[in-house]
């Protein structure tokens, strides 16, 4: 998929103008649903804390997990690649498909197929690619990104998918009834489910003790990529690996709950190799493609790998009140709202996602949502400073020498309170300049950001400071009146 | 020698620092499990219908068929596809069928994946299968796909018939799980949880049922 | 007399004295001594939130050499307080002695109304108002310390005052720091909503336990609803005693 990440504050502005109410109106409702969800357990609390220690212990055993599942997968009968970045991962798929002559693949929803750009290259190679989840579907026919991770098309009027089934799906009748269109696309996409022989799908989660796919889907299109061709491929992004069967289910508790409030998506389906020889339907191959597209070179990092315990549920999107104002395109690529402000600066390196990890109040709500524990403002924080250290691993962009020097002013006066409070005085009359009646109204430079809707108390005459040590010497001064007083 | 890809990925990842790995706390347990056998029976039927399934108890194999007649005609079906676990087995479908003048095909009737395909995409008014397990946490079959349950009876036709023996009915989905995988041997190909009818919000969040899969569940529950 | 060492953040000593002599004055009504160590300058949240770790540091330590030996330390400022009880630790992680000092002072330090209603165990502290508020509840102060009920009582012990609910009353209000200056376009549209959810609640005032939160919504409502106030729960508290004796 195209970078814009660089592009985010033209993207937000225009976003803005959209004014999206129906974020603001669908946060309290989707909020509910999740908290009614998730009080479905005795103790939520401890069941989201629970599903943090799995991720965590997840990602802390990464190597071993990953080999223990790929030694039971193999022993399934999986096949399985290693793909070092997006571009051995999809080139290998292109390979396979042009080997066994295939015209079109059916693909369930798989961000780390978006990261590769495995559409792009299939298509360049004569595969046709059809997305056959119904919001992929409609923004892979009007050629946009996803607008959130779990409902990528929801922003899309009905009327625009009406006129876009007309023009690419052989809609006869037109209709703004949302279920008459979704039943026009089972109907084109069943033909292709029908006939397909190569069906791609991402992973949920890999399960080391078992070798075992799991897919956590509502439509149902999952089940038939996998199920109906002779060859299914599943991708995978390397940490979606967990200990054990017991550990995944609990984990897709959380994630049904977290992300669309169900206790349970319609169908999860578990994958223990290709078909047995006696079955009439289900792939004759599995192959497992397992994608590092530089994971492995973030897991050096031991604070930033924690990013990798996401296991997409997209509630930090639903409780973001940035995401709410913005939606999902500003944050220009795969991954959008917090999760992506965590792991596009990680994937794309520091210096093309500035912006990512500083359009953020610290609010706190994602961390305070997530079911695996990620601490969203730590991280920011964390990529924060690397750009301070100039970090290579991270491909940081050293921050600018104006603001160095200004922080070593900062820290100088900061720890010296005669050199801080001679600092403010001096600088009061230069900043108070334009007040109007105790007020800054109308300031440029370098803060124009908050002054173009907003006043500021102009800095008081008085500091807290000032006005305690004349507190002090009236009340000494009074004492010793009294004190005289009394002698008398 | 160049590396492979696998083992460069592997080694950087060995190299990295280590991490202490978190101690684990007791898995919080759930309610469900202090239910009775009929509570459960209770809320697997809530839950189910919560998600647009539809839930009937029968006392026995009779009452099943006698059932399934009644859905036959309220929904005119004229051809379904049938797997041949042992639940649906032990019904003799090929009889019902022909006193209810309905088509019953299975898998075994097909010679190749094509042909059968053809059949449940395109014949099939309704696919008939038995489960492995009703888990009552959610309102959630638990079907094994072999030979016997192909996988596509209970998702390409509009409408899926389960037939469940009440003593089939868990709480939660780590029973199954352990009956399952619990010897991490002999595994199927694959396992699946449905839980109600296909279904779909994706555009403007309008939800809806029958997006790919089913547009109706019905379940069976028989026995006392 | 127990004595309780007031932490000032910088936003309050530069812009918004009165909130630090209100606080002074409250302490004082529940029969507290606050004193005010002459040294503190700055929490050091500016240089952790742009990145600047090792200036960070310095700060933490000048903090904690200033408020190292009190036995109670109290702030008009929940982000502030999150400052020392969180990232302190984590800062001064490398350093053992200054670690443990950190941790130390963690458990000492308090954001005011927690400080008033949970340890002092007062409520009640004289005040009244004939009027509406609502409260926003501040992102530090919420998720970070988890105090929400705390200031709810003490407005609720205020003679005359109607609590009314707030819409969206946990949404970030959009300051965040450097974030309101540096993405003004989404700041903006996040304090226009959270002043549209204070002018539907009917409520009479705003009140409110952060400084950041104060200037940011305060100042929107200065520039686009002159009428209409915001106050510090301090400031209030101080501002309408009963007993006619007004704060600064």
């Amino acid at each position: 998929m195209e970078v814009k990440t660089e592009q985010f504050s033209e993207v937000a502005k225009e976003e803005l103008r959209k004014a999206y109410t129906f974020l603001k109106a669908g946060a309290t409702f989707v909020r509910i649903r999740r908290e009614t969800a998730l009080s479905t357990f005795p103790d939520a609390a401890a069941a989201q804390a629970y599903g943090a220690i799995i991720r965590a212990e997840a990602i802390a055993r990464l190597p071993e997990l990953l080999e223990e599942f790929e030694k039971n997968a193999l022993s399934n009968g999986a096949k399985m690649f290693w793909a070092r970045d997006a571009n051995e991962a999809s080139q290998y798929i292109v390979r396979l498909a042009k080997e066994r002559g295939i015209k079109y693949v059916t693909k369930g929803k798989s961000m780390v197929t978006e990261e590769i750009g495995l559409n792009e290259a299939l298509e360049k190679n004569g595969v046709k690619t059809w997305e056959t989840d119904l919001g992929e579907f409609i923004i892979q026919l009007l050629g946009v990104p996803p607008f959130h991770i779990v409902g990528p098309a929801m922003n899309i009027p009905v009327a625009k998918v009406r006129d876009l089934f007309m023009e690419k799906i052989d809609l006869k009748e037109p209709t703004s009834d949302p279920v008459q269109l979704g039943h026009a696309a089972r109907i084109f996409l069943r033909d292709k489910f029908h006939r397909v022989d190569m069906g791609i799908a991402g992973v949920n989660m890999a399960v080391a003790e078992t070798g075992t796919i799991v897919n956590v889907e509502n439509e149902g299109n999952i089940r038939f990529n996998k199920s109906s061709p002779r060859t299914q491929i599943s991708v995978m992004s390397l940490e979606k690996v967990v200990p054990t069967l017991e550990d995944a289910l609990h984990l897709v508790r959380l994630l049904c709950r977290n992300c669309t409030g169900q206790k349970l998506s319609v169908y999860v389906s578990m994958d223990n190799g290709p078909k047995k020889s006696d079955e009439i339907d289900g792939p004759e191959e599995l192959i497992i493609v397992i994608v590092d597209n530089g994971r492995s070179r973030i897991y050096q990092d031991t604070i930033a790998r924690e990013a990798m315990r996401c296991i997409r549920c997209g509630a930090c999107l639903n409780g973001c009140p940035v995401y709410r104002q913005i939606g999902g395109y500003a944050y220009g690529w795969v991954y959008s709202g917090p999760m992506g402000q965590v792991l596009n600066p990680l994937l794309l390196g520091l210096e093309k996602t500035q912006d990512l990890y500083r359009a953020t109040t610290l609010c706190g709500s994602c961390k305070s949502i997530c079911p695996a524990g990620i601490d969203h403002p730590s991280l920011f924080l964390h990529y924060r400073a690397k750009d301070v250290s100039g970090d290579a691993a991270l491909r940081a962009k050293k921050t600018p020498m104006m603001e160095r020097i200004f922080f070593r002013l900062w820290m100088w006066a900061v720890t010296r309170y005669r050199l801080w409070n001679w600092g403010v005085r001096f600088v009061r009359p230069f900043v108070n300049k334009e007040a109007h009646g105790g007020m800054l109204r109308e300031v440029g430079g370098l803060f124009k950001g908050w002054f173009r809707s907003r006043d500021l108390p102009a800095m008081a005459k008085k500091t807290f400071h000032d006005r305690w040590i004349e507190a002090q010497k009236t009340e000494f001064r009074s004492q010793k009146s009294e004190a005289t007083t009394e002698k008398i | 020698m160049k590396q492979s890809a696998r083992d460069e990925i592997l080694n950087k990842l060995k190299a990295a620092p280590r991490k202490t790995i978190p101690s684990r706390s007791e898995r919080p347990v759930l309610r469900e499990l202090s239910l009775t056998p009929e509570e459960l029976i209770e809320t697997f039927s809530k839950n189910l219908s919560q998600e647009a399934g539809i839930v009937h108890r029968v006392k026995d194999r009779r009452e099943a068929l006698e059932k399934l007649s009644q859905i036959a005609k309220e929904e005119g079906l004229k051809k379904v596809i049938a797997t041949t676990d042992d639940v649906i087995a032990s019904l003799d479908l090929a009889a019902w069928g022909k006193e209810n003048d309905v088509r019953v095909m299975t898998p075994q009737d097909f010679d190749s994946r094509d042909s059968f395909k053809d059949a449940v995409f395109e014949e099939a008014d309704a696919g008939i299968t038995g489960a492995d397990f009703a888990v009552a946490e959610s309102g959630t079959l638990g079907l094994i796909h072999n030979k016997d349950q192909a996988r596509l009876t209970s998702l390409a036709p509009i409408l899926h018939v389960a037939i469940v023996p009440v003593e089939r009915m868990v709480a939660v989905y780590e029973q199954v799980i352990e009956k399952v995988f619990g010897e991490k041997k002999n595994l199927p190909s694959q396992f699946c949880f449905i839980t109600g009818p296909s279904m779909t919000a994706d555009i403007r969040g309008v939800p809806f049922k029958g997006m790919h899969g089913p547009r109706k569940v019905i379940v069976i529950l028989v026995g006392e | 007399m127990d004595v309780v060492s007031v932490f000032i953040p910088c936003t309050v000593d530069l812009f918004l004295p009165h909130i630090g002599e209100a606080t002074v004055s409250l302490l004082r009504r529940v029969g507290v001594k606050p004193i005010y160590h002459m040294g503190q300058t700055c929490c050091g949240q500016p240089a952790i939130n742009a990145g600047y770790r090792e200036q960070a540091k310095k700060a933490a330590k000048h903090f904690i050499q200033v408020f190292g030996d009190d036995e109670e330390v109290v702030s008009p400022s929940g982000s502030c307080v999150c400052m020392v009880k969180y990232h302190y630790p984590e800062l001064l992680s490398e350093e053992p002695q200054w670690r443990n000092r950190a941790e130390e002072l963690s458990l000492r330090i308090h954001e005011l109304s927690q400080y008033l209603v949970d340890i002092l165990k007062v409520e009640d502290l004289g005040a009244s108002f004939g009027g509406k508020v609502a409260y926003h509840e501040s992102c530090h102060i919420l998720r970070g310390l988890g105090v929400s009920e705390q200031p709810k009582k003490l407005i609720r012990a205020v003679k005359g005052a109607q609590l009314v609910p707030l819409n969206a009353a946990d949404a970030c209000c959009g300051f965040g720091g450097e974030f309101a200056n540096r993405y003004p376009d989404i700041s903006e549209s996040m304090v226009r909503d959270k002043a549209g959810d204070y002018l539907s609640s009917g409520a009479d005032l705003l009140l409110l336990c952060e400084p950041g939160c104060l200037l940011n919504i305060g100042g929107f409502l200065s520039r686009n609803h002159p009428g209409k106030k915001v106050m510090h729960l301090a400031s209030f508290l101080a501002h309408y005693q009963e007993t006619g004796n007004n704060g600064q």
